[in-house]
């Protein structure tokens, strides 16, 4: 990348430093490039024909051929309406709890404040593997397998307990004067939450709503075990799917129309990457934000 | 941040915060509950949901351990039954050398090597180049996991794959293998899918906590003439130890618990060769309903990351916080 405009910023620079600077360019470049290989053999792998994709594997095939998107589109479509759907259902109901929860623990005065704040942070502790057994069974309990509703419940139960975390911190930060003025104006709780919290936590909101996104458009092994309609299924679970039928036996609709089914399967990969894509677009910094704090949700 | 903020809630007083203060730490703990009672109406509807799906699961996985449990069946008592089977079966010893093996290696791949990256990217004096570099780390984080791991696999294929062609296309044909399906080779491919390890979250999160670095540090670094690796090793290191923690217990969390790629990948084949207990317990609970053997080995690894995230906090202590700003 741009090895010898970086130095010159730095008028005191001394010549092993410069040096040092050019490899560490060179370095952190190769790495980039090589991390981001299978990404490029994605993208172009998606606009072949079997015969690009036998022997010419490396290189850009043209002309493009947008018609594995349509393909692809036919089997991921849906799929992806379902999970989009779950998430933002899921999405409405956890922020509004974190929001909520984030304002009580923040703001208010109450006995065993503490004490219910640190049992809702403790589940940040328990891992995954140690629920997902029992939940699956709860889960049955309730009539819940193979129903969209078993997808939400995990993002409107579970998420708040990392929000509650997030948006408390949150809420601490906003001057008490803005409250108490409020208040003087006679607002009550729910004014103080969805006229002054509300608007002035959208950023942190933000970060919330798209770590939880994420979350919902990886999720993998709930859904694969919960929900066994295909009409249902979400993103992740179908693309496994659509990988397993490609490679023994074929996707029905794909093999007549096509020489082979490799074209429409990666251009399905790009079309389940799309949202992601777009987020980051849209709120770039909250994503990176998002990813960031997922680190903090041990 | 916690300071006692909203204690007039309900009175509604213009000036009488201070004074409920006062008077409400002379009134009796269940008075005081009273009249918070807005309080606790508003955290209700959360707690409901976290006891029936989230306190309650976990609590009852731990009883069901010990016993014979699957859907629509009375479970029926066994004590230490499963614990017994499960150390005595013959494939546990390599079970759990492949979950020691992949959570080493994923303290090299998630702590070690982002750190490095993240050090190297920090100095560098471009700003421009610096956010250009911290997009392409975003990049290939834009798709998703399930993506990823389907990519690979593909990746590794004896037949289609791209390394065995590029080891016949530089005439290293003889070098091609089976990746994945190889008991030799299986479970270091799946421990070198995402090389280089470099784009994903631990990079940001070392980024974040160089960041917050006081600046005056590294000044006075370099007027002492500490540069490069020694700086890296005596300021870099000790300063980001909280970082260098997290990421060290996201990769024991990881490699304990995370079977979602092996289950992709190899599903624990070929044979054994890449069995880890969380895949037995997936397999056991869903392939053969043996739903409480499955409960106690949760329950195994919930003990081992409890313990080994316990001992990562202990062994590594962050640095004092005032010399940060």
């Amino acid at each position: 990348m741009s090895t010898t405009t970086s130095t010159q910023v730095a008028p005191r620079t001394r010549r092993p430093l410069r040096l040092y600077q050019i490899g560490s360019h060179l370095f952190i470049s190769v790495m980039l490039l090589l991390s981001l290989i299978p990404t490029y053999l994605l993208i172009t792998w998606s606009f072949k024909n079997g015969l690009q994709y036998r022997w010419e594997r490396w290189a850009i095939s043209f002309p493009l051929r947008w018609r594995n998107y349509i393909a692809a589109w036919d089997v991921v479509g849906d799929y992806m309406i379902n999970t989009i759907i779950v998430a933002i259902i899921g999405l409405m109901g956890m922020l509004l709890l974190s929001l909520i929860g984030g304002y009580v623990f923040a703001r208010m005065d109450f006995p065993f404040r503490e004490t219910l704040y640190y049992a809702i942070i403790a589940l940040l502790m328990v891992p995954w593997v140690l629920s997902f057994i029992p939940a699956y069974m709860v889960y049955v309990r309730l009539g819940l397998l193979n129903t969209r509703l078993a997808m939400i419940i995990p993002e409107l139960a579970g998420g708040p307990i990392f929000g509650i975390f997030l948006m408390r911190a949150f809420i601490s930060g906003i001057p008490e004067e803005l409250f108490e003025s409020a208040r003087c104006d006679g607002a009550g709780v729910l004014d103080l939450i969805g006229r002054i919290t509300l608007p002035l936590s959208l950023p942190g909101l933000a970060t919330l709503a798209v770590l939880n996104f994420i979350g919902v458009w990886n999720s993998f092994l709930w859904p694969l075990v919960m929900i066994q309609d295909d009409e249902k299924q979400m993103i992740a679970v179908g693309l496994y799917k659509l990988a397993r039928s490609a490679t023994s036996g074929g996707v029905p609709g794909w093999t007549s129309q096509d020489f082979s089914v490799w074209g429409p399967l990666y251009a399905g990969y790009v079309i389940a990457s799309l949202p992601l894509v777009l987020l980051f677009i849209v709120l770039g910094k909250f994503y990176v934000e998002g990813l960031v704090d997922s680190g903090l949700k041990v | 941040m916690t300071e006692v903020t909203g204690a007039a809630e309900q009175s509604r007083a213009t000036d009488a915060a201070v004074r409920t203060l006062v008077r409400s730490s002379e009134l009796s703990t269940w008075q005081a509950m009273r009249r918070s009672w807005q309080a606790y109406a508003l955290l209700a509807p959360i707690f409901i949901l976290l006891i029936i799906f989230n306190y309650y699961p976990p609590i009852l996985g731990l009883l069901r351990a010990f016993y014979r449990w699957r859907p629509g069946v009375e479970a029926s008592f066994v004590g230490l039954q499963h614990f017994g089977v499960y150390f005595t079966s013959p494939e546990t010893g390599r079970e759990l050398l492949n979950m020691f093996k992949l959570l080493a290696f994923f303290f090299f791949s998630g702590a070690v090597v982002p750190f490095i990256m993240a050090v190297l990217i920090f100095r560098i004096r471009d700003t421009e180049s610096k956010e250009l570099y911290r997009l392409f780390l975003i990049i290939p984080m834009l798709v998703p996991l399930i993506v990823v791991i389907l990519l690979w696999k593909q990746i590794y294929d004896p037949n289609l794959g791209v390394i065995n062609g590029l080891l016949e296309q530089v005439g290293l044909g003889f070098l091609a293998l089976n990746w994945l399906g190889d008991t030799a080779t299986a479970l270091y491919a799946i421990m070198f899918m995402g090389f280089p390890w470099v784009s994903g979250v631990g990079t940001l999160i070392y980024l974040g906590g160089l960041g917050q670095i006081s600046e005056s540090i590294f000044d006075a670094c370099e007027v002492d003439g500490c540069t490069g690796l020694r700086r890296t090793l005596l300021i870099d290191l000790p300063l980001v130890l909280g970082q260098v923690r997290l990421m060290t217990i996201l990769a024991v969390i990881a490699g304990v618990t995370s079977f979602q790629t092996i289950l992709v990948l190899t599903d624990g084949g070929p044979g054994f060769a890449t069995m880890v207990p969380g895949l037995t317990m997936f397999h056991k609970a869903f392939r053969t309903q043996q739903f409480g053997y499955a409960a106690s080995i949760g329950m195994i690894l919930f003990v081992i990351t409890f313990t080994a995230t316990l001992a990562v906090n202990r062994t590594i202590h962050p640095a004092v916080e005032d010399v940060r700003h």
